[in-house]
């Protein structure tokens, strides 16, 4: 319906869901991209240099005023805000915002299913508050569910976003789906925090039709001093149908190990996104030898009653885990209503949290590499 | 309740303002939408704005209730492709209880003009259990289409009605 695919010719399992990596990677320029039926990601991918410091028409948005204003007109007896509570596991910690983490610290990555991120959720100040004060605790953000015909969502967003002098900006897929209602996935980023190349940026090819939504991949890196030793990964966004989970987490599995070794130069993939699966759902995804999850024995939903959303990544290789992450609880953050957190999203952001430099596992690998320079 | 059999009128109403308000409001519903499946299933072929809305709550819904497997059953038939897919995706999401539906399903696989629609089919029928004859055959066609995913669906499901 909203998207046509070409027949693949019979291939293995791997090849066939993946294709064409090489390409981006030895490409250049903002319209490189994996998938061969979409020569460009989209409008907004011609508009992804432009930088979005320019105020909004709303200018209080992500000031907290509104938040205030919010729960004072939508409930009878507004909660004061509440510390950031972190649901977690080993030595995890609340959130802080990016803003207010000294640089060189850590690195904080969210995946947020903003159910139904359109225009009617732009036309809420309170709801679009909301969501502007969570990014801005993040350094790069992973969205799912962007829904709009139109194609200003995201750069109002982070117009709103970098309303207070932060410099965020956005890289958005194409829109996906078997019905008209078709899904966007985004990373929206802290530029002074982390770099993103974006010609290594895509949309992972699926010519056997294994996914509803193909992942959204981007290559990321740290901003630290020196530059040499900085964290870089692949980031790789993912929205499953809750129809057809146990076969889409199985593909996300062939997806996962082929982005560990889409580029020699980079050891580091973290799987992100609603996966419609608790950790006692990722089958084949799950047994992928070394990989680790974060969200284990926590509710990502808004409910509180189940477990979508998780950051999947290989534990010797990314060492830079802190062993940090959170589910971000937009209740206590924000002092709202379950209503009003629903208005929200019916997701929860989740978090991890790395360290800034390279471990040195990463350095053993480049070196391994003829010609890599580092 | 009271308020869900308000958004459920309200989705009929001749204002889409008021329609993609009601149906923003079942999606924040959730599972308590239930009552309301059918409204909905009609409201993912509406407007956009209310479509999506729509269409959002019944991916959150779960199963519908039992007594919507008639009305679901007729809209499987729908010409509109979005009211078509989701009716067929519920009915599988009831599983055997939707055993009433194979014939419809089966024949959605064999000739539905919409691909997406066929796909769901394939699907459905294996949750339900269908076994007929019929059903078998339609699927065991569908198995050797040119499509990769209908031809995956249908063997997957064959597998999983003959375990």
């Amino acid at each position: 319906m909203a998207r046509k695919k070409a027949s693949p010719p019979a291939k293995s399992r791997l090849f066939t869901i993946i294709s064409l990596l090489g390409a981006i990677l030895s490409s250049g320029g903002v319209g490189a991209y994996f998938n061969p039926d979409w020569p460009v990601i989209g409008p907004l991918v011609e508009k992804l240099a432009q930088r979005h410091a320019a105020a909004p028409s709303d200018g209080e948005v992500g000031s907290g005023k509104l938040v205030q204003a919010w729960r004072e007109l939508t409930t009878e007896s507004a909660a004061a805000p509440a510390p950031i509570e972190t649901p977690s596991r080993d030595n995890a910690a609340p959130a802080q915002p990016a803003s207010a983490r000294r640089p060189g610290e850590t690195l904080l990555i969210a995946t947020f299913n903003i159910q139904v991120f359109g225009k009617s959720k732009l036309s809420k100040p309170g709801v679009m508050d909301v969501l502007v004060q969570a990014v801005r605790h993040f350094d790069v953000v992973a969205i799912q569910e962007v829904r709009a015909s139109e194609d200003d969502i995201l750069p109002r967003f982070v117009a709103a976003i970098n309303a207070d002098g932060s410099r965020y900006d956005f890289l958005i897929g194409p829109r996906l789906g078997r019905t008209v209602s078709t899904e966007q996935y985004a990373f929206v980023y802290d530029t002074a925090s982390v770099a993103c190349d974006t010609a290594a940026s895509g949309t992972i090819s699926d010519p056997a039709d294994l996914l509803h939504r193909e992942p959204f991949v981007a290559h990321f890196r740290a901003r630290t001093q020196p530059p040499a030793r900085e964290f870089s990964f692949w980031l790789v966004d993912t929205h499953t149908d809750p129809d057809e989970v146990k076969q889409e987490v199985d593909a996300l599995a062939d997806v996962f190990q082929f982005m560990r070794t889409a580029d020699p130069r980079e050891d580091d993939v973290i799987l992100l996104g609603d996966l419609n699966a608790s950790e006692t759902q990722l089958g084949r995804l799950g047994q992928v030898p070394g990989i680790t999850w974060v969200v284990s024995g926590a509710m990502t939903n808004t409910r509180r009653n189940k477990a979508y959303d998780n950051i999947l990544f290989d534990r010797a290789a990314t060492s830079e885990y802190t062993g940090r992450w959170g589910v971000f609880d937009l209740e206590s953050a924000f002092g709202l209503t379950r209503e009003q957190a629903l208005e929200v999203s019916d997701h929860l952001p989740v978090w991890a949290e790395f360290h800034r430099a390279e471990a040195t596992s990463r350095n053993d690998i480049a070196d391994r590499v003829p010609g890599v320079q580092r | 309740m009271e308020e869900i059999q308000k958004w459920r009128t309200a989705l009929q109403s001749p204002d889409v303002a008021e329609r993609a308000a009601a149906a923003e409001s079942l999606c924040h519903a959730g599972p308590d939408a239930a009552p309301a499946v059918l409204e909905l299933v009609q409201a993912c072929a509406d407007d956009e704005t209310v479509a999506e809305w729509a269409t959002a709550a019944l991916e959150e819904l779960g199963a519908p209730p039992t007594e919507s497997l008639e009305p679901l059953t007729k809209l499987a038939s729908d010409s509109k492709s979005p009211v078509a897919y989701w009716a067929v995706t519920l009915l599988g999401r009831l599983g055997p209880a939707a055993i009433g539906s194979e014939k419809v399903l089966a024949a959605l696989l064999h000739d539905s003009p919409d691909a997406a629609v066929q796909e769901r089919a394939a699907w459905a029928l294996g949750e339900i259990g269908a076994k007929s004859a019929a059903t078998l055959a339609a699927l065991n066609r569908a198995s050797q289409s040119t499509s990769p995913r209908l031809a995956r669906l249908a063997k997957a499901s064959l597998e999983q009605i003959q375990k």
